[in-house]
C-alpha cells in the first residue's frame, strides 16, 4: 500500500488529492482563529465518524441509526476512567474501543441477519436502550446531570490548551479512516460487502461468508465511532446521554455519507465539508434566536438529495475532478508511459479428476423437498462423474431449478442425501460453505452485482479461494478473456445485456475455480449465435476440468453438449441416458406432450 | 387487586400503543415503506388538537372531525411529494427520506411552538369511575375500545369494500393488481391516507392524557416499532395484540422494577423477538418481502 503510494506520488491522481490533505494539515497546524478552528475540528471529526458510519452503511449498505451507541459508549467509557479513576484517556481509548466491540457482536450478531428497514429499527432501538441505560446508572454516569471532564491540559489526557493541537488530532484521525477505507476498498473484505450490498445471495454462491463480512464492518466501523467520540469529548469536555445516545448524532453521520456520495472513501469528507460549516453559520447568524432551524435545513437537504442526487455530490462533480487531474502534469515514474496490461490465458487444465477411477464427483440419493403441504422432488437419485456433462431437461415446473437449490445448499432436502467429493454436503446450511468445497452456480434470473464493474463482479467469485486482490485480479481477467467480456471489464454491470450477464454469471461462479459447476438456464434469451458461443464455452469449461450440470430448455444446446440426459417431471424422475435415447423415449414424450401423442 | 389494577392499566395503555402502530403497520404491510415519521404525524394531530381547544376552544374529542380528515390529507400529501418518486428506488433511499422528514417536522414544531411542553386541561380526562378497588379512567378507556374499534372497521373495511379489496391486491402481488385494472399510485395514496388519519385519531384521542412538544412523536413511535415487529409487520392484528402486550409489560415492568427502566424491558423483548423469531407474533418468515394479512 506505502509502497505504491510512493511509487504512483508523480501521478496527479495521487499528488493531487495528497496536497490538498496537507494544505488541510496546515491550516490545523497554524490557523490562529479560535472560531475557523473549531469549525476545521467539527469537520475533521464528523468526515471521521461518517466515514466510519459508511463503512456499514455505504459499503456493506446496512443503514445503522444507531451509531449513536458507539458514540455514547465510547465517549462515557473512557470519560468514566478518566473523571472516576484518573485514567488516562490515552489509555482508556482502548477501553472505549475494545467496549465498541463487545457492542458491535451484541448488536450485529441478531440485527445483522436483519433486512433492510428491520436492521435500521433494531440499531435504533439499541441506541435507545443504552441511552436508558445512561440515564439510569447515575453513578457512573452522573445521569441526565451530565458528566463534567476535569480540564487537564496533557498530551495523554488528549486535552490541549490550543486549539491547533485539537485541529491536528482530529486531522489525524480523519485521515487514519481514509486510509482504512481506501485499503478496505481494495481489499477481499471491500469487495464482498459492494457485492451483498447488491445481490446477498449471489455473493453467498460466490463463497462469501456474508454474516462475517457484514460483522467485520460493523465492527470496523463502529471502534472507529468510538475512537472518535473519545477525540470529541476530551475537546467538548461534557457528556451527557440525551445528546451523546441521542438519534440525532446517528443521523447527522449518515447524512454526512449520504450527502457526499455514500459507499465512497471520500464521501464522508465532502459531506462533513458542506455540512458542518452550514451548520455553524445558520447557528451562529440566523439560529442565534430559533432554536432547531439548522436541523430543519439538514433535513430538507437530506430529503432533497435522497430525490434528485441519490448518489450524492461526489458523483455531481467526479467528471468535473477528473477532467482537472487529466490537465495537470505527471512527474517521475508516473510520467512514463503505462505499459498496456496484457492478460496470459492459463486457466491451466486441472487434472482431470477421471482419472481417478469411478467415483461419482457428486451423488444425490433419493432427495424429496416439499414446501408445506406442496411435494417439489420426490425421490431423486442421480450421479455424476467426474469430466462429465450431465443435461437436466424438463417442463416448466419439473422441479429443475429447486434441484439446483438443494444441490447448491439453498435449500435442505426433507429427505435424501447429496454426496459431493465423496463428502455428504446434505446438512451443510450455509451456500458459502458449498462453493469453498468446490460446486459453482449461476442463477436462472440472472443476478449480478449491479453497481460493480464486470471485472469487479469476476474479483469476488476469485476471493473465493484468495485472498490476494493482486492474484484475484489475474484470474478474474483470465476467466474474463475465456467468456469473451474481456472489453467489457470496466463496464458497470448493470449496463451488460441479458446475453452478456449470463456470460457475467458463469464467469464470476468459473473464477471461484469450481470442480463442479450447475448453469441454471444459461442459454434462455439468447440468439443462436449467442447459443452457439455458450455452447462453445461450455465445452471449453469442462475441457479446463470443470464437470457440468447444465439446465437447458434449448434443445439443440443440450443435445449437443451433454453426455448423458436425465429427464424430470413433476419433482419426479422419468429417464436418463444417452441423448439420442432420451428423445426417443415414451416417457418423455408423454411428459412433455401428454398423452395420446404418439411419435409418428 | 395491585396487580388487576396494573393490568387495566398496561391494557388501556397498549390500547395507545396499538392504536399507533395500527397505521404504522397498515402503511408497511401495503407501501412496503416503513415511515420514520410517523411518530411526527401524531405529533401534528396532537398540536392541532391542541390549538383546536386553546384558540377555538373545541373539545378535543370534537375537534376529531377536523384532526382526523386533516391528517388523511397530511398522509397523502407525504406520500405524494416524497414517497411517490422514490417508491421503486432501494429502501435505503426510503429510509432516508421519511427520517429526513422526520427531522424536518421536529424541528419546524420547535421553531413554531418552541419546546415548551403543552396539555389540554380538561375535567373529562381525569374522572375515573371506581368498581370496587379498581379505577377505570374514562378517557383510557375510550382510547382502548377506539383501538379494538378501529381495528375492526379497517378489517371490515379491507375485507368488504372493493377499495379495501384493491388495497388487499396490491399488497399482494402488485404486478398483478396492476394488470386487474388497479391503479397502484392510487392505493397507495390512500392506504397512506388511511394510515395517517388513524395516528390523527390517536393523537386526537390522548391529547387529553398527555403533554404535546416537538418530540413526542419519537417516544411514541419507538415504541410503535417496537410493537409491529412483535406483532409480525404488515399485520393488522398483530399491532393490536403487539400493543396490547406492549402495553402491559409497560405497566407491568414500571410497577415492580422502575420506571426509568420500563422502556428497556420492551426494548429487550423487541431484540428478543429479532433474535428469536423475526418475523413476529404473527407474522411470516421474511416478513418484510410479504404483504397485509
Amino acid at each position: 500500500m506505502l509502497g505504491s503510494y510512493f511509487k504512483n506520488i508523480g501521478a496527479p491522481g495521487v499528488y493531487f488529492p495528497s496536497l490538498i490533505l496537507l494544505a488541510f494539515l496546515a491550516v490545523a497546524a497554524l490557523v490562529p482563529n479560535e472560531f475557523y478552528l473549531n469549525l476545521f475540528f467539527m469537520i475533521f471529526m464528523f468526515a471521521g465518524m461518517s466515514g466510519a458510519w459508511n463503512i456499514i452503511g455505504g459499503y456493506a449498505g446496512q443503514i445503522s441509526l444507531g451509531h449513536a451507541a458507539f458514540y455514547g459508549v465510547g465517549a462515557y467509557t473512557s470519560a468514566v476512567l478518566f473523571a472516576k479513576l484518573g485514567l488516562p484517556p490515552v489509555i482508556g481509548i482502548f477501553a472505549s474501543m475494545g467496549g465498541a466491540v463487545i457492542l458491535a457482536f451484541i448488536i450485529g450478531y441478531p440485527c445483522l441477519r436483519l433486512k433492510g428497514p428491520f436492521f435500521t429499527l433494531a440499531t435504533l432501538a439499541v441506541a435507545e436502550v443504552l441511552q436508558l441505560l445512561a440515564v439510569y446508572f447515575r453513578g457512573l454516569t452522573e445521569g441526565s446531570e451530565g458528566l463534567s471532564i476535569p480540564y487537564e491540559p496533557a498530551w495523554y489526557n488528549l486535552i490541549f490548551e490550543s486549539k491547533n493541537s485539537y485541529a491536528v488530532l482530529a486531522f489525524g484521525y480523519m485521515v487514519l479512516v481514509l486510509v482504512i477505507t481506501l485499503v478496505l476498498e481494495r481489499s477481499k473484505l471491500g469487495y464482498q460487502l459492494t457485492a451483498l450490498r447488491d445481490e446477498d445471495q449471489a455473493a453467498e454462491s460466490l463463497g462469501v461468508n456474508t454474516s462475517r463480512a457484514k460483522i467485520a464492518a460493523f465492527v470496523l466501523s463502529g471502534v472507529l465511532t468510538a475512537l472518535g467520540a473519545v477525540i470529541v469529548s476530551q475537546y467538548v469536555l461534557f457528556l451527557e446521554p440525551h445528546s451523546d445516545f441521542s438519534v440525532n448524532v446517528s443521523v447527522e453521520l449518515a447524512l454526512m455519507s449520504m450527502v457526499g456520495g455514500l459507499g465512497t472513501a471520500v464521501g464522508p469528507l465532502i459531506g462533513a465539508a458542506i455540512l458542518i460549516p452550514l451548520g455553524e453559520f445558520l447557528r451562529a447568524w440566523v439560529g442565534g434566536g430559533i432554536q432547531g432551524l439548522h436541523y430543519v435545513i439538514y433535513g430538507c437537504i437530506l430529503i432533497l438529495v435522497v430525490m434528485f442526487m441519490p448518489h450524492g455530490i461526489k458523483a455531481l462533480v467526479e467528471n468535473k475532478y477528473q477532467a482537472l487531474i487529466g490537465l495537470l502534469p505527471r512527474f517521475g515514474a508516473a510520467a512514463r508511459p503505462q505499459p498496456e496490461e496484457e492478460v496470459h490465458l492459463h486457466f491451466e487444465s486441472r487434472e482431470t479428476q477421471a482419472a481417478k477411477d469411478g467415483h461419482p464427483l457428486i451423488a444425490a440419493h433419493e432427495i424429496s423437498k416439499d414446501f408445506g403441504g406442496l411435494r417439489v422432488l420426490s425421490g431423486i437419485s442421480f450421479a455424476v462423474r467426474p469430466g462429465e456433462i450431465l443435461g437436466i431437461i424438463g417442463p416448466n415446473g419439473a422441479g429443475k431449478t429447486t434441484l439446483f437449490n438443494v444441490l447448491s445448499g439453498v435449500y435442505r432436502p426433507s429427505s435424501g442425501r447429496v454426496e459431493f467429493d465423496g463428502q455428504d454436503i446434505t446438512q451443510i446450511r450455509r451456500i458459502h460453505q458449498v462453493c469453498h468445497l468446490g460446486m459453482g452456480r449461476t442463477y436462472q434470473i440472472v443476478k449480478p452485482f449491479g453497481n460493480m464493474t464486470v471485472l469487479d463482479n469476476v474479483m469476488v467469485g476469485a476471493f473465493c479461494n484468495q485472498a490476494g486482490s493482486a492474484t484475484a485480479r489475474e484470474i478474474a481477467l483470465e476467466v474474463l478473456a475465456l467468456v469473451g467480456l474481456l472489453d467489457k471489464r470496466s463496464h458497470e454491470a448493470k449496463s451488460l445485456t441479458l446475453a452478456n450477464m449470463k456470460r457475467l454469471e458463469m464467469a464470476r461462479a468459473l473464477a471461484t475455480k469450481p470442480k463442479l459447476l450447475l448453469l441454471d438456464e444459461v442459454m434462455a434469451g439468447l440468439n443462436p449465435n449467442e447459443i452457439d458461443e455458450a455452447i462453445k464455452l461450455i465445452r471449453d469449461i469442462r475441457d479446463y476440468g470443470s464437470t457440468v450440470i447444465v439446465v437447458e430448455h434449448v434443445m439443440r444446446a443440450i443435445m449437443s453438449l451433454s453426455e448423458r440426459i436425465m429427464v424430470i417431471a413433476q419433482g419426479e424422475k422419468v429417464t436418463e441416458g444417452l441423448p439420442r435415447e432420451v428423445i426417443a423415449d415414451q416417457r418423455v414424450i408423454k411428459a412433455y406432450l401428454g398423452d395420446g401423442f404418439e411419435l409418428a | 387487586m395491585v396487580l388487576l389494577q396494573v393490568l387495566i392499566n398496561g391494557l388501556f395503555l397498549g390500547g395507545v400503543y396499538a392504536l399507533i402502530s395500527l397505521g404504522l403497520t397498515l402503511i408497511f404491510g401495503v407501501i412496503r415503506v416503513i415511515n420514520f415519521a410517523h411518530g411526527e404525524i401524531l405529533m401534528i394531530s396532537m398540536y392541532a388538537s391542541f390549538f383546536c381547544f386553546s384558540v377555538l376552544g373545541l373539545n378535543p374529542y370534537l375537534s376529531l372531525i377536523i384532526v382526523i380528515p386533516g391528517m388523511f390529507l397530511v398522509g397523502v400529501l407525504v406520500d405524494q411529494v416524497i414517497i411517490r418518486p422514490i417508491r421503486n428506488a432501494p429502501s435505503y433511499m426510503q429510509i432516508f427520506a421519511t427520517v429526513g422528514l422526520s427531522v424536518v417536522l421536529i424541528n419546524l414544531a420547535l421553531v413554531f411552538f418552541s419546546g415548551d411542553y403543552r396539555s389540554i386541561n380538561l375535567a373529562f380526562a381525569k374522572q375515573v369511575v371506581h368498581m370496587g378497588d379498581i379505577g377505570i379512567s374514562l378517557s383510557r378507556l375510550i382510547v382502548f375500545i377506539s383501538a379494538i374499534a378501529v381495528a375492526w372497521l379497517v378489517w371490515l373495511f379491507l375485507d368488504r369494500t372493493d377499495m379495501g379489496k384493491q388495497i388487499r391486491a396490491i399488497a399482494q402481488d402488485r404486478d398483478a393488481a396492476r394488470l386487474m385494472g388497479i391503479n397502484p399510485n392510487k392505493i397507495y395514496m390512500i392506504t397512506f391516507g388511511i394510515g395517517s388519519a388513524m395516528v390523527g385519531l390517536a393523537g386526537g384521542l390522548i391529547m387529553p392524557l398527555y403533554y404535546v412538544f416537538p418530540s413526542v412523536g419519537a417516544y411514541f413511535v419507538l415504541t410503535a416499532f417496537v410493537v409491529v415487529v412483535l406483532g409480525g409487520l404488515g399485520n393488522m392484528v398483530g399491532a393490536l395484540l403487539g400493543g396490547l402486550i406492549i402495553g402491559v409489560i409497560d405497566s407491568l415492568s414500571g410497577y415492580y422494577l422502575d420506571p426509568a427502566l420500563k422502556e428497556m424491558v420492551y426494548f429487550l423483548v423487541f431484540l428478543g423477538v429479532l433474535l428469536f423469531k423475526p418475523s413476529g407474533l404473527m407474522g411470516m418468515i421474511g416478513a418484510e418481502e410479504m404483504g397485509l394479512k
